[in-house]
């Protein structure tokens, strides 16, 4: 018994040592390079950039910028959702509407959001409306695409079952397609949430940087007026870091709801 | 083929039926069935067995309406059939069950469309589910997913699906296709009680039965239709004058041996020629579904 | 007795049309060439309506910007430094992250301590690293080659990784069984096994990189088409913007289908993985 849970415990704590020992040895390289080996006094350091975080967080408004960003991410995620998703049924359902409206999707698809950044700068000018504009386009294709790829594989036998069993139309497209089609159209959630996410700094950044950075507001305009103007590297890591953690809990949070929206798959 | 009976319309009528299938991108014909002509009675139970090719779930589809004929018409107590409808309940080979619904509900899907839920209410739909969750011997497993059923448990789930829609005409395709040989004995004769053998015909739901089982197709059936291939048509159709109910015993008497041969006779050179078949003969083949 | 029922539901899957090749109206070529008829005719509409040249010029007058930017070479001048930039940047990429992915995909230990790091810095996108790299870098040419090494970096190393460890077993046992070496086995039967995947994942990288490295000239560079659309924009000179934008567009969606018919034609034994 104790052999075993010995054992055990040795794997979890190699686990844990496989884990932690490269990314903290860079740090602490990383630190040491900082203290001794750098030129520039403005160098990032880890100590700092853990001084400089716990600044932002209590004076510097990093959690009200962090908030904004998200606000505009969710808004135009939701309205990516709901028109990718619609489209994306209904394209998947008739193929004549498929093949009509695939060219012009395809044409677009690898169009960078950047890339639609001056005309949603012309059209919105500057603020909230404009990277609000970029993040619904950055979501729309991969909720789209996904859509139509989950409705157009659902399997034929559950639409023709229903349908024997004289489930009108619309009720098909609601209670069976839909559901069928929804592992695919949550997958593209999650990574239209991931692109709307990098989309969204892109676009502040973007914005920042061409209107004097003032009235972008959001994390990415942050990052840029502290590159601009206040040249605070340490701060500019924060918000690197701040992009990533989010990232990284908005990819386990949708793949929580994965789990939990379809109990039916193991 | 049978004539049809002069006094009475047949509940289902197959007259020269055809059905060919165009190749997408060749524009090749292939003629699936050709000049089916079948006359079923209300409360028959038939089954059709053939070779692998022969057209047997063509001819099924057909009369669910999932697809429509080439030539000829079907018939369902004298209207033509265009449309799936819940009048022809169907069972697939893989059961069809929606994977996102519990037990309960999938049997109780068709019952909020359709013919036999409108004007029930809630609660009558619900005693009419929990009726056949019974009859079929799923007491206890409503609440379970289709992924946590047993493959015999999911064809018990796919039946009661069908009978509680309450269509007149049962179709199954090769239903118990998947269950392993001592399942399926004993599904055999939980479908025949569930069906209601000891009722007076006119009163049970009229069944056909797609099966490449020829033991379980004499066991089961009133008549046979036994179909051949290149192309796709009844070769003919045998009945089979066992009594009911059919129980084990049954397999034991001498008569059911001699009407398995019989029909085995009838396909055996097809079904030899089914397995060498490469295909590419230059006439067109029936090579579309079985 | 129960009705039939009146409701049509899905197609039954034949086409009733018997006969031989489909008609021309019926080909992808031509319901493209209406879809974006359809798509342009809107669009003048929009604008006649809109009214406003500035922020919707009409059709015409971009295809005439185009021509004028072709004519006098600042398109292909910008296309090419975009191009040149993009060629280097996957290529840096390529070089280091394929030899590391194979590295971590045969070697489980190093790839149980590296995975963590690169799982760590892959959420900080591309693009959240520019204010840094402006200032490591400065504004010219290497912030935007550097941005798309960073965001090319990552597909490519994951799927190489991938690749290398979706390895069918049973192909190297094969290979052992015939007395086939190391060095043999890695270049007749790892490479060639791993190589679809690894082939997707570069072009994920391009995609990446071709999206990427429009925000970073449009921030960070003197020249290129990022920094083209965004100099016109300042300008107000619309039709130019939205000329440069259907090049970028259009230069993405050819490398695309360019990249999947080479895919197709350097792995035709690997099956249809959909992307």
């Amino acid at each position: 018994m104790t052999t075993a849970t010995a054992s055990v415990n040795g794997s979890a704590w190699r686990r844990l040592l496989e884990v932690t020992l490269v990314p903290l040895a860079l740090v602490v390289v990383w630190q040491l390079w900082g203290m001794f080996l750098a030129t520039d006094a403005r160098a990032p350091v880890p100590s700092r950039v853990v001084a400089t975080f716990v600044d932002l967080v209590a004076n510097g408004g990093l959690v009200g910028a962090l908030l904004q960003s998200l606000t505009r991410v969710v808004v135009g995620f939701a309205i990516a959702l709901v028109t990718g998703t619609t489209l994306g049924l209904l394209m998947g359902s008739y193929p004549w509407l498929r093949d009509s409206l695939d060219p012009i999707i395809e044409a677009f698809r690898p169009l960078a959001p950047m890339a639609i950044l001056p005309i949603v700068l012309l059209w919105f000018g500057t603020g909230t409306p404009a990277a609000t504009a970029i993040v619904t386009y950055a979501a729309f294709f991969p909720l789209l695409v996904n859509t139509v790829h989950g409705v157009t594989r659902v399997d034929r036998k559950l639409v023709q079952a229903a349908s024997t069993m004289g489930v009108p139309r619309t009720s098909i497209l609601l209670r069976v397609v839909l559901p069928a089609a929804l592992p695919s159209i949550l997958l593209g959630a999650r990574l239209s949430m991931g692109i709307a996410w990098t989309a969204i700094i892109a676009a502040e950044l973007g914005v920042g940087a061409k209107s004097g950075g003032g009235t972008s507001g959001g994390i990415g305009q942050m990052m840029f007026v502290f590159y601009s103007y206040s040249i605070d590297l340490n701060a500019i890591v924060v918000c690197m870091i701040v992009v990533g953690v989010v990232a990284l809990l908005i990819d386990r949070l949708f793949r929580i709801a994965e789990r939990r929206l379809m109990p039916w798959r193991q | 083929m049978t004539t049809a009976n002069a006094t009475a319309m047949p509940k289902l009528r197959l007259a020269n039926v055809s059905k060919q299938f165009v190749a997408p991108r060749t524009g090749q014909l292939t003629t699936a069935v050709t000049d089916v002509n079948l006359d079923i009675e209300t409360g028959e139970f038939i089954c059709v067995v053939g070779p692998s090719g022969c057209g047997k779930s063509t001819v099924m589809n057909l009369v669910a309406g999932l697809d429509s004929p080439t030539a000829g018409t079907i018939e369902v107590d004298g209207r033509a059939v265009t449309a799936p409808g819940a009048d022809r309940g169907v069972m697939f080979q893989d059961y069809a069950l929606m994977p996102w619904m519990s037990v309960y509900d999938n049997i109780g899907f068709g019952l909020n469309y359709g013919t036999p839920g409108k004007g029930f209410t809630q609660e009558k739909r619900d005693e009419r589910v929990r009726h056949f969750v019974d009859l079929v011997g799923l007491k206890g497993s409503e609440k379970k997913y289709p992924h946590q059923l047993s493959g015999g448990m999911r064809q018990r789930v796919a039946l009661a699906r069908l009978l509680a829609n309450g269509p007149d005409i049962l179709l199954m395709d090769e239903p118990l296709g998947a269950l392993d040989a001592q399942t399926r004995l004993i599904l055999q004769v939980e479908l025949l009680r569930i069906w209601g053998e000891t009722a007076p015909q006119k009163e049970r739901k009229t069944a056909i039965f797609i099966t490449h089982d020829i033991e379980e197709a004499v066991f089961l059936a009133d008549r046979v239709v036994v179909m051949s291939t290149h192309p796709g048509r009844v070769k003919a159709v045998i009945p089979v004058d066992l009594p009911r109910p059919r129980t084990e015993h049954t397999r034991a008497l001498p008569r059911f041996g001699e009407l398995g041969e019989k029909i085995w006779n009838l396909i055996r050179d097809e079904a030899y020629r089914a397995i060498d078949d490469t295909g590419g003969k230059a006439a067109p083949v029936a090579a579309a579904g079985h | 007795m129960a009705a039939n029922a009146t409701t049509a539901v899905t197609s039954p899957g034949t086409i009733a049309v018997p006969g031989a090749a489909p008609r021309f109206t019926k080909t992808r070529l031509f319901r493209a060439i209406r879809s974006f008829a359809v798509f342009l005719a809107i669009w003048w509409g929009v604008a006649a309506w809109v009214e406003n040249p500035i922020q919707l010029p009409t059709p015409a007058r971009v295809a005439t910007a185009l021509f004028d930017l072709a004519a006098s070479g600042e398109l292909l001048e910008h296309m090419l430094i975009s191009a040149t930039r993009l060629v280097i940047a996957l290529l840096v990429s390529i070089a280091l992250a394929v030899p590391l992915g194979f590295f971590m995909g045969l070697n489980a230990r190093a790839n149980a301590y590296l995975d963590p790091l690169v799982e760590l810095l892959r959420p900080i996108s591309g693009i959240a690293w520019i204010p840094l790299a402006l200032f490591i870098f400065g504004v010219g040419d290497v912030l935007p080659v550097f941005i798309m090494v960073y965001v090319a970096f990552f597909p490519l190393l994951l799927n190489t990784i991938a690749g290398v460890r979706n390895v069918d077993r049973k192909l190297v046992d094969a290979a052992r069984t015939m007395g086939v070496g190391r060095a043999a086995m890695l270049r007749k039967v790892i490479v060639p096994a791993a190589f679809p995947t690894v082939m997707v994942g570069f072009r994920l990288a391009f995609a990446g990189a071709w999206a990427a490295i429009i925000a970073a000239e449009l921030i960070g560079s003197p020249s290129g088409l990022g920094f083209a659309i965004e100099w016109y924009r300042q300008l107000l000179m619309s039709p130019k913007v939205f000329a440069f934008i259907t090049m970028i567009g259009s230069i993405g969606y050819v490398c695309d289908v360019g990249l999947r018919a080479l895919q197709r034609r350097l792995t035709p034994w690997a099956d249809g993985t959909g992307l």
